[in-house]
């Protein structure tokens, strides 16, 4: 496409303005700026170069990371540790145990606690690969689970599944990170709604 | 008119609805429901700070115009017309 000003025009417009979203992308997957830098250049050229096998009117967002992601684990190995995942509706059931138990403890407002916060980088990097994906797109770059199919080349189903049981694995880790830290020992019996459960 | 909706299957679509991913049917029926519900309601925020939270790891670039200026140029380097 290079060269042909209408495809180049097109290119501007529709794919060089998710630049500031595939730089925060980037940043994610790299957790450093020189490399996110390479990446985002990577990213671009190549899509720059396969323009012609963009569908139009497809999404454009989702298509250039995509790119960005398959070029980091070119170069990254990626953990295929094997987590198992529930149904995501078992999933969904399980953090209302897990919400039952963050508030016998006393830690109903964890996540608005600035020494969680600061163990949330931590947490999602230590996601199995699997997992780490789908919380990226979906929940810190607010892809919807449709878009997060496309980029990771997997089913709907798949996307929730993941999604929720990674939800929980980061919850449990949090947890134990406030616990550990000393937040939230106040001793509270649990309801009695909650004892029955 | 449609019966409310029990605890047990907004608490099975509490992620999809606070995804914004089910229909706008169900959205609105769950979202009923947790105006009345004293035992829904504070999952729902319990879960929506965690979603706030998790956001919060989106970092930015600290010179995303330089960057952006590197990458057009680059582009133009290679035959780019428009960058």
């Amino acid at each position: 496409m290079l060269g042909n000003l209408l495809d180049d025009e097109r290119f501007e417009q529709e794919a060089l303005c998710w630049l500031p979203d595939v730089t925060r992308y980037a940043m994610s997957l790299a957790r450093e700026e020189a490399g996110a830098e390479d990446l985002v250049q990577d990213t671009f050229l190549l899509a720059c170069e396969r323009w012609h096998q963009f569908e139009p009117g497809s999404q454009c967002r989702a298509w250039l990371f995509t790119i960005c992601r398959n070029r980091f684990y070119r170069s990254h190995r990626r953990d295929e540790r094997i987590v198992a995942a529930d149904t995501p509706e078992l999933e969904a059931l399980a953090a209302a145990t897990l919400h039952a138990s963050a508030r016998s403890s006393g830690l109903d407002e964890i996540f608005a606690r600035t020494e969680v916060l600061e163990a949330i980088d931590a947490a999602i990097a230590a996601l199995p690969a699997t997992f780490r994906d789908v919380v990226l797109l979906v929940d810190v770059h607010d892809h919807a689970y449709e878009a997060a199919a496309v980029v990771l080349d997997v089913p709907i189903g798949t996307v929730r599944s993941r999604l929720f049981r990674a939800r929980r694995l980061l919850q449990e880790t949090l947890l134990v990170h406030a616990r550990d830290a000393g937040i939230g020992t106040r001793a509270v019996a649990p309801s009695s709604e909650e004892a029955k459960a | 008119m449609k019966p409310m909706l029990d605890c047990d299957a907004v608490m099975r679509q509490l992620w999809d609805y606070l995804d914004g991913e089910l229909t706008a049917d169900r959205m609105a029926a769950i979202r009923e429901h947790m105006k009345v519900c004293d035992r829904c309601h504070p999952q729902a925020a319990f879960e929506t700070q965690f979603l706030a939270a998790l956001a919060s790891a989106r970092h930015e670039h600290s010179n995303p115009s330089e960057l952006a200026r590197r990458v057009r140029a680059a582009l133009v380097a290679r035959g780019f017309a428009s960058a």
